[in-house]
């Protein structure tokens, strides 16, 4: 991804300029039929802050704590109108002081139906179904460095977005709900929301995403800013000095920058996002860098 | 064409739906396993002749006689049970099932419930110091107690204690005034549980929730208003199951009351009050280093924490004396830096690089670290079952907790004497990581090893044919912290075979004290 690679893709994206799109569960891009893109990403979270309920502080026996992510992502075009949308992450957590053990593995194979409803002078409406799956049995009770919840996901989106076309200039908005399955800890008691379960299942709280992207989209380039907001609809608060518990309910809103190019089979996108405000979530400031290739069949 | 096309994406909507169908099923309530009511295998008739641990007599509180069955009062009592447990609300029929499940063993599980619910280390403040908890100001932050492994054990072993002793002496009281339950005597009264073939005065539950109001309002002081409601909640579910007379629960809350004030006073004077003595440990550091610990342990904790109570290990034992505590003592650990030390560290390095599924499992099934009701709630917990599966009466399940509650107080008691005898150093302070948190102690013994050989003993003793279980259980809890990567292999051994030394004695009590296995 480094060095020789990179610098080949650059001069790839200077000579050529043909339309190729790649495309996100939560953007209004599809893949036409018979083309599928593949993108391989390496993302990179860190915080050195979070927040215990709605106090802000530090640990130093965490220090500042990484979550590293390898994720390979398939967007395939069964028509122009539907795509379907998978991706499998490995995932990797440190921290920089302290002694708790980085844990890593394959962590939640997602896929997603994306569907174009409608679709009219610009303004258009997409209807979204996802779900996923944990691909391994990761420790689930080890949080922060836990790398998942264990939850199976499904989850419900609607996107509405109005583009200029002359400019290229867009206005997208998303707003969905998640369904997560309960899960089992290898304990078989543990205490959340102020009491004792005696057994090893546990409630992971329902959750809704929200998202406005404002940007622009030329055939070969795409550049955009966003605001995300992530909240259980549930849950409890780590309490004082306590860990975090997949139990917690977790709040942030992240404000951050999308920029693509893609001239023709391979492209290149990144991402910068950065938690504003959140509860019982760490202060991560993320960034993510993926090289994408477009299968025309 | 176009239709074909149709048809994938029509095949893929219904593939989405199946994902989204199969991914969540759409009740999340939580299933806890269900704790029925029983009718005890036997009535323990004589129980109120065993032997107690700190009432000289079952008549050193006394409980006076009731008032004939043929009486007006008693006939009045009666008529009031009659219309109380006729008819029942939802909730009110809830409440009976739940205490339903056994008065010992629902309060034993508040118990559990409020350790874990304390089990927190308070946050370093701004000048990098720990604030100590205060028994004054149970409330304010950090709130008293800080319910660590030490801590619990002292308190679920008294509660069990207090139960146990007032259940003797109202078992001696039951079967000397012999006052049969309601609905034996009034045939119109239907009893919602059981029919356990025990007399009714002074009523077993109002007793157990009387005693262990007492010792749980002393161990959680800031928890008084919750549990005088579950009090509340606990006599009147006897009424609405036409179980018990409001005489039968008042003289039995009163038994309750007095006898485990008499076993709280044990607790004033056995040496918690100085258990966290810190001045205490320069002179302990000293005498690791005469002994030859080159390298005594430090607080891995940033800042550094003060060590969880240094003293606790000259706390008075239940099942035997102090010198008995310097007696059992184990033998000395490796010196650091020999191959035998270093044989143990290579160990867990091998185990950090390649730490397995089944390993991670076990460390994390026997954490029982912060948040949990720790170690010796976990045995209690694990005896409460079994004696809830051997169907016991209220008098022997008090005694099974008792037994096994005392042992894991002595096993506290010895293994924290270890720990600031030795002084030893944790792995971590060799560039091991962990998965399940670094405890603020020395290293050896391993206090999991140690609790769980002392329970596993004991409940070997009281369910001899599941001795195996018990053993086994005990081996894998010790094995959890070597896979948790905190202790060493020789830290776990020692552990483990203290620990079963020290059950040894509360089996040497049972073996004597009137109940037979």
């Amino acid at each position: 991804m480094k060095g020789t690679p990179l610098s080949i893709l650059i001069l790839t994206l200077l000579l050529v300029s043909v339309a190729a799109k790649a495309q996100m569960p939560h953007d209004v891009l599809y893949m036409p039929r018979k083309t599928t893109c593949l993108a391989l990403t390496y993302g990179q979270s860190s915080w050195n802050e979070y927040w215990e309920g709605t106090l802000k502080r530090d640990n130093l026996n965490i220090g500042t704590h990484t979550t590293q992510t390898a994720s390979l992502m398939a967007a395939v075009g069964i028509t122009d109108r539907l795509n379907i949308i998978a991706t499998i992450p490995y995932v990797r957590t440190s921290t920089s002081a302290g002694n708790l053990m980085g844990q890593q593995g394959f962590q939640d194979a997602s896929a997603w139906l994306k569907y174009r409803l409608l679709d009219k002078k610009g303004l258009s409406v997409h209807g979204v179904l996802g779900g996923s799956v944990p691909l391994t049995n990761y420790v689930v009770e080890f949080l922060p460095m836990s790398i998942g919840l264990q939850a199976r996901t499904a989850t419900g989106r609607l996107i509405a977005s109005y583009t200029h076309a002359p400019t290229g200039l867009y206005l997208t908005g998303h707003g969905s709900y998640s369904w997560r399955s309960n899960i089992q800890l290898d304990r078989n008691s543990y205490q959340a929301d102020g009491r004792v379960y005696n057994t090893s299942e546990v409630r992971v709280p329902n959750a809704i995403d929200l998202g406005v992207r404002v940007g622009i989209l030329k055939s070969n380039w795409q550049t955009e800013v966003f605001a995300e907001r992530f909240a259980g609809v549930e849950g409890d608060n780590i309490r004082r000095n306590d860990m975090p518990f997949p139990t917690n309910k977790m709040e942030m809103t992240t404000l951050g920058w999308y920029g693509k190019v893609q001239p023709r089979n391979l492209g290149l996108n990144v991402r910068v996002g950065y938690v504003v405000e959140g509860l019982n979530v760490g202060q991560s400031l993320s960034y993510s860098l993926g090289v994408l290739y477009q299968f025309n069949y | 064409m176009k239709k074909y096309t149709f048809l994938l994406s029509y095949r893929a909507l219904i593939m989405g739906f199946t994902v989204l169908f199969v991914a969540t099923s759409c009740d999340k309530t939580i299933q806890e396993p269900a704790i029925p009511a029983y009718a005890p295998t036997s009535t323990d008739a004589n129980a109120g002749t065993w032997k107690t641990y700190v009432l000289t007599s079952p008549t050193e509180v006394a409980v006076p006689a009731p008032a004939a069955t043929g009486s007006a009062a008693y006939q009045a009592e009666l008529s009031s049970l009659k219309q109380q447990s006729a008819t029942l609300t939802p909730a009110q029929r809830e409440k009976v099932a739940y205490w339903g499940a056994g008065a010992v063993y629902r309060w034993n599980e508040i118990a559990r419930e409020l350790a874990a619910r304390y089990n927190l280390p308070p946050a370093a403040g701004p000048d990098g110091k720990y604030p100590v908890p205060d028994a004054a100001n149970p409330l304010s932050y950090p709130a008293f107690p800080f319910a660590n492994p030490p801590y619990t054990a002292r308190a679920l072993a008294y509660l069990s204690v207090a139960q146990y002793d007032a259940l003797v002496s109202a078992w001696h009281y039951k079967y000397k005034y012999n006052r049969a339950a309601p609905a034996l005597t009034e045939s119109s009264i239907k009893a919602a549980l059981p029919a356990t073939g025990i007399p009714a005065y002074p009523s077993e539950d109002a007793v157990v929730a009387a005693a262990s109001f007492t010792v749980l309002k002393a161990m959680f002081p800031g928890e008084v208003p919750y549990l005088e409601a579950r009090m509340k909640e606990h006599q009147e579910s006897r009424l609405w199951a036409g179980m018990n007379v409001q005489s039968d629960l008042t003289a039995g809350a009163e038994l309750g009351t007095a006898v485990a004030a008499k076993v709280m006073g044990r607790a004033r004077t056995d040496g918690m009050g100085s258990s966290n003595n810190q001045s205490l440990t320069a002179g302990m550091i000293e005498n690791a280093k005469k002994l030859g610990v080159t390298e005594p342990w430090v607080s891995q904790e940033v800042p550094a924490r003060l060590p969880m109570l240094p003293a606790y290990g000259f706390l008075n034992p239940w099942n035997f004396d102090k010198a008995t505590v310097v007696k059992l003592r184990p033998e000395a650990p490796p010196a650091v830096g020999s191959t035998e030390f270093q044989k143990a560290l290579d160990e867990l390095k091998t185990i950090q690089k390649n730490q397995t599924r089944e390993q991670a499992r076990i460390a994390n099934y026997w954490s029982d670290g912060v948040g949990s009701y720790t170690p010796p709630g976990h045995w209690h917990r694990t005896a409460a079952n079994a004696a809830h599966e051997a169907r016991y009466s209220e008098v022997r399940m008090a005694r099974t907790l008792a037994l096994v509650g005392t042992a894991l107080m002595d096993a506290g008691i010895c293994c924290w004497d270890v720990k600031y005898w030795w002084y030893y150093p944790r792995p971590q302070q060799y560039g091991l990581k962990t998965t399940v948190g670094t405890p603020n102690f020395p290293s050896y013994t391993s206090g999991h090893s140690t609790f769980s050989a002392a329970a596993a003993e004991v409940l070997g003793h009281v369910f001899p044919e599941q001795a195996n279980k018990f053993n086994a259980m005990a081996v894998e809890a010790s094995n959890s912290r070597l896979y948790g990567l905190i202790h060493y292999r020789f830290d776990c051994e020692a552990g483990l075979k203290c620990g079963k030394n020290i059950g040894s004695y509360a089996v040497a009590w049972a073996k004597a004290d009137g109940a037979g296995q």
